[in-house]
């Protein structure tokens, strides 16, 4: 028999199981935003994802915002790539769809830089949840 | 589009990226698509709605 328990929200789940899968999804809600809400059939909050994280990235990257490179001097460069590269493949096209580079002398790619770094919080917080329903904490 | 980038304005900035969160957080924080909604759009609102009136608290001192 099939022990079960309720989560926080009072759905029954079986233990045990999202476990295994977990860092999977994890993984593919880095890679691709709103690939582990599609692995686990959320297909609503999926396409949301997507759409969020990728109008946010591109977005900043027509602005011309900055791309903090991962050898960053000071802890807010580091803590800044750390935020952007949490975008996965959007970070990852930084480089091909801003040819040009960043250019934050304007008040629009300063902007940016904020918009292309809200991509990668956005999608952290998108991936905790993709964790949480894995494992049965939410629905 | 030129050569220098999209040129959005303060207020598009603003509105572009509160239009981008509110459908996150409306995700993140509801489970049913009618709060999500709800929320999304008050998420809105309170973004663009205290984001001008400190745009007019400050205006006295701009200059």
């Amino acid at each position: 028999m099939t022990e079960t328990h309720a989560n926080q929200e009072g759905v029954a789940v079986s233990p045990g199981k999202g476990h295994s899968i977990a860092p999977l999804i994890v993984f593919a809600a880095w890679l691709v935003p709103g690939m582990g809400h599609l692995l686990l059939r959320r297909w609503g909050r999926a396409l949301a994802f997507f759409f969020v994280v990728g109008g946010l990235a591109l977005t900043g990257f027509l602005t011309r915002g900055q791309v903090f490179p991962p050898n960053s001097d000071d802890p807010f460069g580091t803590l800044g790539f750390l935020a952007d590269a949490c975008s996965g493949v959007f970070f990852a096209l930084a480089h091909i769809i801003e040819k040009a580079g960043p250019d934050v002398s304007r008040a629009a790619g300063d902007y940016g830089t904020r918009f292309v770094a809200a991509a990668g919080i956005v999608n952290s917080l998108a991936m905790l949840d993709a964790y949480g329903i894995s494992v049965g904490r939410r629905n | 589009m030129a050569a220098d980038g999209l040129q959005l304005s303060h207020f598009a900035s603003l509105v572009a990226f509160a239009l981008f969160v509110s459908i996150a957080l409306g995700c993140l924080t509801q489970r049913k698509t009618r709060g999500r909604v709800k929320y999304a759009a008050w998420s809105f609102a309170l973004f663009i709605g205290v984001a001008l009136a400190i745009a007019w608290l400050m205006y006295p001192f701009s200059r």
